[in-house]
């Protein structure tokens, strides 16, 4: 531990700021709030706030961020990755250094995010311990109040001085060439930071009534509970300020910004929210996540339950920011959770702190967000609304997806969208989607001619084990556009006739000129190793339909099939899966026979924007292929 | 074949077309995408033949309906610009009171020559493709949604309130500067820009789609608004929306 005067202090935040190979930002007073904001002297300093508008997050994270430029002409481009400047950042509470920390894994999970780590990798972190808590601060109880790592110099305020613990040796480096008079701190200062740290801990106004690590059990019992939620969101706005504040959200949306030209742009990832009415809304005007209630437990689930399954932490680091930006007042977690605790305890629910979960976080590769061009190369009208696209990738290469995968497909100017592949890998060097005109990117695309380009990113998503279904009976079954995901894996398997066992196919829309893929399933009639069920739900006078006519449940009926060897891969609207199951149910078809297919608002394709998930799990990359019985507990899945 | 373009007023203050009126730099590059056929507030020429009807003002008269119903048969796209044209404005405020009152403190003597009926939003007359909220609209969401329909997309316009952008600008709440905003029910797509520059909401874009209104009107009197001032304060713009309900 290190020594420093506070005139010494603010000399080496001035030597910082002169340095122009740095950004140094720091916390200032902003009306009578605080914010972090750009430093041009070390006077604007107010190391003795309370809590900042915004976390820093923002540094790396930033609330709008061009993800992507583009040029007809060129095609995407990743943005000018001109040098970032390191960022220094002067006077973060240690809540919000954990959050940072968190915030590190969920955007390295997988897949890492370039944008912020590489803004994390240069930046540089003071920290300060609190000398003023904000009467909304829980972070005592969430074992934030102080920490020991994430920085790379923690201040503790002494008086006259400040006493620094090195984080890191970019931190000791940073102190060495730009600070002066720092001394070896004495026995008695390091007893003093001991002391000054224990008060901390114990200044938070705010306190749960059990421990802390009850939180994800206690949710856990209380998913269902009857009204809780409802009451709990009664007087929700769904204005989103409390996820906005949050130190350790992470959801953002993904926006088009073509300029005047409309020849070029730039394509935007910007702050999202779960709790804004829109979140889990897709094209087809769904909503998956339809009211505040569902919408505000959401929140709760994710915190406190789905990301410490699959992180081990509790996302929530104790900042009080959510509790004091609620005008309504309905958002402060210690008040919420007291009140499941006592309500848990009233019904005589027994709890005990979960066991620590099993937690793997790898990095598999980067994030590209940058869409590769493609050509079009054949359109095939379908129906009145659908039509299937031929696509070829022009640097040559073969999309080599799985069947059951999807492509994020990007038009110019208008954006993108998640659109599953049609054709089986089987058929390399072009691939096919069958695309309903649905929302503007549909539309648009429908519009585009033969030679035209799109943009796609892909193939993702955990799509059909085809390994696994070697020698299996299959019965596929699907309901309107649902046969476009299933062909891709119906005709690999029709490629790869001799490893599969019995092929049956039922294929349902509600009448005959809403048939997709038509003359070949058609002749799939003529083969005697598949066996083609279709029905429709009415036939018009006016058109001619001589197969069954009736919901697609009333197909399970008419075949054989043995429901020991039999896998069920079911693809439909959302609706039709509850009834299909129910029928594959009725004839003994197990539930980890049952393979589905689920379709969400899957914005950024790789598990980090947050919007296709269901419960915990992320469409976009723990589906939307799913073993039913994998699924079938989850509430919001089906 | 660039498309046509025609700008039609109503009842407004004509604050909208001034926007356009005044894009400067880049009304250059959009007269290279569209070819401006009738323009009263710019130009004198005039022609019934366009493709996109700009329409700004609400419609308070029964005469009205008319001339909006031939725009909208004329035109394949009608966008209202402009919360008059939008949401019915605050002209909707001599709604809550009696029209023949209203009639004579307007006109004076001469009020029987004058007809006048509630005020209201033109898509209360004729459908409508795209909206251009704010009073007046904002010159970037007007060029974001003329974008859009340039590109053959529908323009995006949020369908969350304006704490959202309030909060990505890291304003000071106004209630904790001692003052009373619905920027909690207003639609966004302002970027905040009342309360930025250190004021309040005043919810000139109207409610987003499913707004709860009753947990507001709860928020405005909890911190010291009387009945009377929050109720006069959802009458300000949102007087067609709420009557509509």
């Amino acid at each position: 531990m290190r020594i420093i005067s506070k005139e010494d202090f603010n000399k080496f935040v001035n030597s910082l700021i002169k340095d122009n190979s740095l950004n140094v930002a720091g916390v200032k007073s902003k009306g009578n709030k605080f914010a972090f904001g750009q430093l041009e002297s070390a006077g604007e300093l107010r190391l003795d706030y309370d809590v900042t508008l915004l976390p820093p997050k923002k540094y790396f994270f930033p609330q709008r961020e061009t993800l992507v430029t583009y040029d007809v002409a060129n095609g995407y481009s990743a943005k000018d990755p001109a040098e970032i400047k390191p960022t220094v950042i002067v006077g973060v509470h240690p809540y919000d250094i954990a959050a940072l920390l968190q915030m590190d894994e969920t955007f390295r999970e997988t897949k890492s995010d370039p944008y912020y780590s590489e803004k994390r990798k240069s930046s540089i972190i003071i920290g300060v311990n609190i000398q003023n808590m904000s009467k909304s601060c829980f972070a005592p109880q969430m074992g934030c109040a102080t920490i020991d790592q994430g920085y790379d110099l923690m201040l503790t305020d002494l008086g006259n001085r400040y006493a620094i613990t090195i984080g890191s040796h970019k931190g000791a480096e940073l102190l060495e060439k730009y600070a002066q008079n720092v001394t070896d701190a004495i026995a008695r200062d390091i007893q003093l930071v001991g002391q000054k740290k224990r008060e901390i801990m114990s200044a938070a106004t705010q306190k749960f009534d059990f421990e802390t690590e009850l939180i994800p059990e206690l949710l856990s019992k209380s998913y269902e509970e009857n009204g809780f939620w409802e009451k709990h969101a009664e007087t929700c706005l769904a204005c989103g300020s409390c996820v906005l504040v949050c130190p350790t959200c992470y959801c953002f949306d993904v926006k088009e910004n073509p300029d005047l030209s409309l020849k070029q742009g730039e394509r935007l990832r910007t702050w999202d929210g779960c709790l804004l009415e829109d979140f889990a809304k897709i094209a087809s005007g769904e909503n998956f996540r339809p009211t505040r209630p569902n919408r505000y437990r959401h929140r709760y689930f994710k915190k406190g339950k789905y990301l410490f399954d699959r992180f081990g932490f509790i996302s929530c680091v104790g900042c009080g920011r959510c509790s004091s930006n609620c005008l309504p007042d309905i958002a402060n977690p210690v008040n919420l959770f007291n009140d499941m605790y006592h309500e848990a305890l009233n019904m005589g629910v027994k709890m005990v702190p979960p066991s620590e979960p099993e937690i793997n976080i790898r990095t598999e590769s980067k994030i590209n967000f940058v869409p590769k061009l493609a050509t079009i190369v054949k359109k095939v009208p379908m129906t009145a609304n659908e039509m299937l696209f031929e696509i070829k990738l022009d640097d040559g290469s073969i999309l080599n997806h799985k069947p059951g995968q999807f492509v994020e497909v990007s038009v110019f100017g208008v954006g993108e969208a998640p659109i599953s592949v049609s054709s089986s890998p089987t058929k390399k060097e072009t691939f096919q989607l069958c695309v309903r005109k649905m929302g503007s990117l549909t539309t648009k695309l429908h519009m585009l001619n033969v030679g035209e380009k799109v943009g796609i990113r892909g193939p993702f998503g955990h799509g059909f084990d085809t390994e696994f279904l070697k020698g299996k009976d299959l019965l596929f079954v699907a309901g309107g556009l649902g046969i476009a995901p299933l062909r891709s894996l119906f005709n690999y398997v029709l490629d790869n006739r001799d490893y599969y066992g019995r092929v049956t196919l039922l294929y349902g829309c509600k009448e005959p000129r809403e048939l997709l893929f038509g003359e070949e399933l058609i002749a799939l009639e003529k083969r005697a190793d598949v066996e083609y069920k279709p029905t429709v739900d009415w036939c018009p006078e006016n058109e001619i339909w001589s197969g069954n006519i009736g919901v697609i449940t009333t197909l399970i009926p008419q075949v054989n099939f043995d429901p020991e060897t039999t896998y069920a891969i079911v693809v439909g609207p959302p609706i039709m899966y509850k009834f299909v199951i129910a029928d594959l149910k009725k004839r003994n078809v197990p539930d980890d026979h049952i393979i589905i297919s689920l379709e969400r608002r899957m914005k950024c394709g790789v598990g980090k924007c947050g919007h296709c998930q269901i419960n915990q799990l992320y469409v976009c990359k723990d589906g939307p292929v799913f073993n039913y019985s994998k699924i079938k507990g989850i509430p919001e899945a089906l | 074949m660039k498309p046509k373009v025609a700008f039609f007023d109503f009842a407004g203050c004509e604050g909208d077309q001034l926007q356009i009126a005044n894009l400067e730099e880049e009304i250059l590059t959009l007269l290279g995408h569209v070819e401006v056929v009738s323009f009263r507030e710019v130009m004198k020429e005039h022609s019934d033949n366009y493709d996109i009807a700009f329409v700004e003002g609400s419609c308070t008269r029964l005469q009205d309906e008319e001339r909006l119903k031939q725009i909208r048969k004329n035109a394949k796209i009608v966008v209202a610009i402009g919360s008059c044209a939008t949401i019915g404005g605050i002209n909707s405020l001599k709604n809550h009171k009696d029209l023949v009152n209203v009639r004579q403190t307007v006109y004076g003597n001469k009020a029987n020559l004058f007809d006048t009926y509630a005020a209201r939003p033109i898509d209360a007359v004729i459908p409508v493709d795209a909206y251009v909220h704010g009073c007046p609209m904002t010159k970037e969401e007007f060029l974001h949604v003329v974008k859009s329909l340039l590109l053959g997309k529908k323009p995006e316009i949020p369908n969350y309130p304006v704490c959202v952008e309030c909060k990505k600008n890291e304003n000071v709440c106004a209630f904790e500067r001692g003052q009373f905003c619905v920027g909690t029910v207003t639609r966004a797509g302002c970027n905040s820009c009342c309360v930025n520059e250190g004021t309040i909401c005043w919810g000139c874009r109207g409610l987003v789609d499913n707004p709860n209104e009753n947990s507001q009107k709860e928020v405005l009197i909890k911190y010291g608004l009387t009945v009377d001032d929050t109720i006069n304060k959802f009458k300000l713009y949102f007087g067609w929306q709420e009557m509509k309900k």
